[in-house]
């Protein structure tokens, strides 16, 4: 329940940010977040601050230099759009850092069910594939031509696209096996 | 090509959850009516394809890469609808576990990537296989490159004249479409070549098999 009301809050918090266009009450907003991140503030703030660095300074340094050429700039522009930027990421990062997204998510089955497997094989398929990538590193006598790096990459995806569909065979064999399939058993599933 | 979060205003990002909602409950239908019990793992794993797709390197001239996106090959190997579930799960899965994109610019990354992307490379796909095969594949993965890239850049650029002050000044992204068409265009216009040819090279080898 817990996760569910901090997405939800998070959802409300997100559309307050998008609503309100004073920086004064965004900071104020800022703070907030700031505080319920508690001891995590100073990591979240500075993985927010690096996030949005470099899409800021370069939407911010566009539209100043629109002063070169005779736009009107506002200072008060870059102000508010830089803040609220800042803020949602900050409270994007605090839910990430705070919230079980399974639990979030429980309010349909078959979304957990979907996340939980996605999760799950996430992990195995970005490690299938630096392997691929470490294997084809240490095979590697000399720079390869653009061509050759073409196959190469196209070699990985096709490998991965075999192992996901064995994957989701096995899976499904799996799932069966435990009478997931069954009419009755997604209503009576445990965790519910 | 992702959209960052705080840069449209709430006028976009809430009617285009409405549509992407539609878009959703159409595509869990269409996947239910004809996909058999193995939809959700096929789905579940293919979304964790799709996550690690974007991990793929697209090589570019002089020995330096970017990601592709993957979109062509799913859209071509499994059509538009279970492309659009993939690459919504995804989006939602790297906005709330990772932080990345965003909750507001998630329905438009999906509709432009998701949807846009998917229907423009199955309807490229399907004008000229059935002639030239291989350059059906190669303007499915360019496509679905360039399209997405177009629709952000609209949506973006429309920013400025739906959401600012009386007195003309921007609130959320302020540059107008003359800036941010050719901003997004030319350089997808490009790495889609990139993105046609990976598609043409992985779909063409597996079904070489």
């Amino acid at each position: 329940m817990k996760d569910r009301l901090l997405l939800l809050g998070y959802a409300i918090a997100v559309i307050a940010a998008t609503s309100v266009h004073n920086p004064w009450w965004l900071a104020a907003g800022l703070l907030l977040v700031a505080v319920l991140a508690g001891r995590q503030a100073p990591t979240i703030g500075w993985r927010a601050l690096r996030a949005v660095l470099f899409f800021s300074l370069v939407i911010s340094i566009g539209y100043a230099a629109g002063a070169l050429f005779g736009q009107a700039v506002s200072l008060d522009y870059l102000i508010l759009v830089n803040i609220r930027v800042y803020l949602l990421i900050f409270l994007t990062f605090t839910l990430a850092a705070k919230i079980d997204i399974l639990r979030a998510l429980s309010f349909s089955r078959n979304l957990t069910y979907l996340v939980t497997l996605v999760l799950s094989q996430i992990i195995p398929f970005r490690r299938l594939f630096e392997d691929l990538r470490l294997a084809a590193e240490s095979r590697r006598l000399r720079r390869l031509r653009l061509r050759e790096r073409y196959l190469q990459s196209a070699a990985a995806a096709v490998h991965l696209f075999d192992r996901a569909e064995h994957d989701a065979r096995e899976i499904a064999l799996a799932m069966r096996s435990r009478g997931f399939f069954q009419p009755d058993a997604t209503d009576n599933a445990p965790g519910d | 090509m992702h959209i960052p979060d705080g840069f449209l205003s709430p006028q976009t990002y809430l009617p285009a959850y409405a549509l992407a909602a539609g878009g959703w409950v159409y595509a869990a239908r269409e996947l239910r009516r004809r996909v058999d019990e193995t939809l959700l793992p096929r789905l579940a794993v293919l979304t964790a394809l799709a996550f690690v797709l974007m991990s793929v390197m697209l090589p570019l001239p002089g020995g330096t890469s970017v990601h592709a996106s993957g979109i062509g090959i799913l859209a071509v190997i499994f059509g538009p609808w279970l492309t659009f579930a993939v690459v919504s799960l995804v989006l939602l899965l790297q906005a709330l576990v990772l932080g990345a994109g965003g909750v507001t610019v998630l329905p438009v990354n999906a509709l432009a990537m998701g949807l846009g992307g998917s229907v423009a490379a199955c309807l490229g796909y399907r004008l000229l296989a059935p002639r030239w095969e291989r350059a059906g594949l190669f303007a499915a993965g360019w496509l679905a490159a360039v399209v997405p890239a177009a629709m952000v850049a609209v949506v973006l650029g429309l920013q400025p004249a739906i959401a600012h002050r009386s007195d003309g000044q921007p609130l959320f992204f302020p540059f107008g479409l003359s800036v941010t068409l050719p901003a997004v265009l030319v350089p997808h216009v490009i790495l889609g070549l990139g993105e046609g040819l990976l598609t043409l090279l992985v779909v063409s080898f597996l079904r070489r098999r």
